[in-house]
């Protein structure tokens, strides 16, 4: 017994200090300058874009003229900035922005938008846009019909309809109460962002992988395959429908579709909204030497590649996603079959070398 | 022949021949907290919402596609349940009653959704199941006190053997799965995950040097294969076991297993001897001011004759299925590791690094229209993780869409899939045949011939 007295001793002393280091300081360092470039460089700047886009948006509506159109135009474009700009930040719905108040994807971008329904809210000049009903009454795609949906001498007519301009306005301002709600929780989130360690399922790492695949596997469906018929509702196979494409109205599908791919591309490779290129998934790969599977060699050059085709697919389009769905079918499946690759790009090897645990619970290997 | 006979004479003899009841006391009380913390951890991570009751589809286990879960408010009852019974086994509080509740609940719980198969919870409900039979509340219990004429301070052999068996088994096996090419001779997929950790301070450096890769392989093979042995040597004890707990805090901090470790670390302690637990007792006894019981004079546990039989028979077909049952995977043709045909239930653990990513589609027979199925609509990710590279989960998915279509109307769809996997490090290769028809496919424990070679 009592040789087994200074065994115990050891095993205990042992056992408090694994249990201290399986939260140890080691994670920590680890991502931190990731996050932080992230937070810093791209959530709070890109933020503060869509935000202030958003009052750009809104003078011009006080600025409208029923008999000047050019005041119409600059409605119109300042939509589309602002339309731009939301691309780069849908990819951040986690933290504030995927809080119940917010949830800025479902208010901001419901698509394809339901045209019926805004009419008859019009027409009621009775409705909350705070009920999940009217998520597909509101937002930016609300206003992609409004502010599109006609030619601009019809659209001059209807909007000098103060009920209907009233009904744009409160779209308008529901979607800024809820940016300035998120931008204001960055203020403190941020900390908590680029502290964070590990990679459970709450860990800043696990959020920011796990919305970047899920953006981006939006983009490749509910963008693309979703109006070009390539995808399926609860399995059931589906026709082309180039109505539900996201933009429909103001025809900047494909802009929208390459600015959010632009957004991811730049998550990835660390590049701030100033342009500087900082620490991104690009430079976490090469530190860890990570080889891709899917393609020859190097994982942190194969995904950057991929983007680059991607990216350049896309923009050899001259027209919108509905006129090419309907009059040139083959290339846009060939562009979703360029999409596609960088899914097992993602899901197989980068998920592996952040070692993040999307299984949510302990693993013993597989 | 003879030399045999008296060899299993004498083993029988040992099998049924009393020793103190204090290492199983002991055990039972680590039993009872390390599941009570274990319970407690997982419903604190939020796991019972995120696993049983947010997924919209569960994947089965062969035979068991009945069990089903049981809505938010069942859920939470069986978890209640299962932290009172754990409480209550630590305490030897109604431990038969407790015990039962605790293997019937722990089981179910885990045989609702297979994509969660951990080897260590099918080690817990074996360990659950065994001290349902065990007189483990016979001292140093509640039950004790409540019926004094319970306390006992013998037990039968075979009582400890059999947890020792059970833990000695998980060690061996896991180190018999490692004596494969790629973990021995290409330090895979130990490459890999230190890779992983080179960021670490001071020693995250090594941990690009393939010699470390190899070490690190090696030795924890060679400590699965032996570390048992070392353990029931008294003499060898103390430094294996000292070992033991080095290995298992280094993987506890090197991998995400959770409560392994530690539960490992405690319930090896089973392999002291009646002495060292003996201690524990009287100093837990002197703590909580508890009378020493006196032991009943006649003791029913040693059994005679045709019961005696029977017992033995018992154990032995137990310990045969055990040693046998990982080895099914023979029956199989191919790579084990990629078709893991025969891989659950034979303690093969953090053996193989695999990653997939699958695409299905539906194509309407009629139409020829086809489509790719967001896999997220049916789905969590956990879920879709675990199915992309398991081909029994592959084809389960096939049907649970096969399922969803038709409820929608359409009938006899054709369901493919395109899947890329990754097996320790290698290309991303197909991993199925991407034009056989799943919805057409039987699920069974036949081989699965359509899935592709490695």
């Amino acid at each position: 017994m009592k040789r087994f007295i200074p065994i115990v001793f050891i095993v205990f002393a042992l056992l408090s200090l694994g249990s201290c280091c399986t939260k140890g300081p080691d994670d920590e360092v680890e991502y931190s300058d990731l996050f932080d470039n992230i937070a810093n460089n791209m959530i709070v700047p890109r933020y503060a874009e869509f935000q202030s886009d958003l009052g750009a948006l809104e003078m011009s509506l006080n600025a409208f003229d029923a008999s000047d159109v050019s005041s119409l135009s600059l409605i119109q474009s300042q939509f589309k900035e602002a339309y731009l700009s939301w691309q780069s930040v849908s990819v951040f719905e986690f933290g504030p922005a995927a809080e119940y108040s917010a949830l800025l994807r479902t208010n901001c971008n419901t698509f394809p938008t339901n045209p019926s329904r805004i009419e008859e809210n019009i027409e009621a000049e009775e409705y909350n846009l705070a009920f999940p009903s009217n998520y597909g009454a509101k937002g930016l795609p609300a206003l992609d019909y409004l502010l599109f949906h006609s030619n601009q001498s019809d659209l001059l007519i209807e909007l000098s309809d103060s009920s209907r301009m009233l009904y744009i306005q409160d779209c308008l301002a529901d979607m800024q109460g809820k940016v300035d709600e998120v931008v204001d929780a960055w203020d403190s989130f941020r900390s908590t962002f680029v502290g964070s360690e590990g990679n459970d399922q709450n860990s800043s790492l696990s959020l920011l992988f796990n919305q970047f695949l899920y953006d981006y596997e939006k983009l490749k469906r509910d963008k693309f395959a979703l109006p070009a018929g390539f995808a399926t509702q609860f399995g059931i196979p589906l026709d082309a429908d180039t109505t539900v494409v996201e933009g429909r109205f103001s025809k900047m599908s494909f802009q929208l579709i390459q600015a959010n791919l632009v957004s991811l591309e730049n998550i990835y490779l660390g590049v701030g909204e100033d342009g500087v290129d900082g620490v991104g998934i690009f430079e976490k790969l090469k530190e860890y030497n990570a080889q891709s599977t899917v393609v020859d060699g190097d994982l942190a050059i194969a995904v950057q590649e991929q983007f680059s085709i991607c990216k350049q697919v896309i923009s050899q389009f001259t027209n919108d996603l509905p006129f090419e769905i309907i009059h040139n079918i083959s290339e846009v499946q060939a562009t979703s079959n360029q999409l596609q690759k960088l899914v097992p790009m993602i899901k197989n090897d980068m998920r592996s070398y952040l070692s993040v645990t999307v299984t949510l619970t302990d693993s013993d290997g597989d | 022949m003879t030399k045999a006979k008296s060899y299993s004479a004498q083993f029988l003899q040992w099998f049924h021949a009393e020793t103190s009841i204090a290492p199983l006391v002991i055990f039972r009380i680590i039993f009872g907290l390390m599941m009570l913390a274990s319970t407690v951890r997982f419903w604190a991570k939020g796991w019972i919402d995120s696993l049983f009751i947010q997924p919209d589809n569960f994947f089965h286990y062969y035979g068991f596609e009945w069990v089903k879960p049981m809505g938010e408010i069942g859920m939470y009852t069986v978890f209640v349940l299962l932290i009172i019974s754990s409480l209550f086994i630590a305490l030897g509080f109604f431990y038969r009653w407790a015990t039962l509740l605790y293997f019937l609940l722990f089981t179910y719980v885990e045989l609702i959704d297979i994509t969660h198969y951990l080897n260590h919870y099918y080690f817990i409900s074996l360990v659950a199941f065994i001290m349902c039979f065990l007189p483990a509340h016979r001292s140093l219990s509640v039950d004790i006190c409540r019926k004094p004429s319970l306390a006992l301070n013998k037990v039968p052999n075979w009582t400890i053997a059999s947890i020792k068996f059970q833990l000695g088994l998980v060690y061996f096996f896991a180190g018999v799965a490692k004596l494969n090419y790629d973990w021995l001779f290409d330090a895979m997929p130990m490459s890999i995950w230190l890779q992983a950790k080179t960021h670490w301070p001071i020693i995250g450096t090594l941990f690009s040097e393939k010699w470390i890769a190899y070490s690190f392989s090696w030795m924890g093979c060679v400590f699965d294969l032996t570390v048992v042995f070392f353990l029931l040597s008294k003499r060898c004890r103390p430094i294996a076991y000292l070992a033991l707990v080095i290995f298992h805090i280094v993987t506890g901090i090197m991998f995400p297993i959770g409560m392994f470790p530690w539960i490992m670390i405690l319930a090896t302690l089973i392999f002291f001897s009646a002495d060292f637990h003996q201690k524990i007792i009287v100093f837990i006894q002197s703590r909580l001011r508890l009378k020493e019981r006196e032991s009943i004079e006649y003791n029913s546990l040693f059994l005679h004759g045709f019961k005696k039989k029977v017992l033995t028979g018992f154990l032995l077909t137990y310990v045969f299925f055990q040693m046998v049952f990982p080895f099914r995977y023979m029956l199989y043709p191919g790579n084990l590791f990629w078709t893991e045909q025969g891989y659950r239930f034979s303690w093969r653990v953090m053996l193989i690094e695999k990653a997939g990513t699958a695409f299905f589609y539906v194509t309407d027979p009629i139409t020829g229209q086809r489509g790719e199925v967001d896999n997220s609509q049916f789905l969590t990710t956990t879920q879709e993780k675990m199915m992309a590279t398991q081909p029994d989960l592959i084809l389960q998915y096939a049907h649970i869409i096969k399922q969803e279509v038709e409820s929608r109307g359409l009938e006899n769809p054709i369901i493919n899939a395109e899947v890329y996997v990754t097996l320790n490090g290698s290309r991303s290769m197909l991993f199925i045949d991407p034009k056989v028809n799943l919805a057409e496919l039987e699920v069974g424990l036949k081989h699965k011939d359509w899935i592709l070679d490695f």
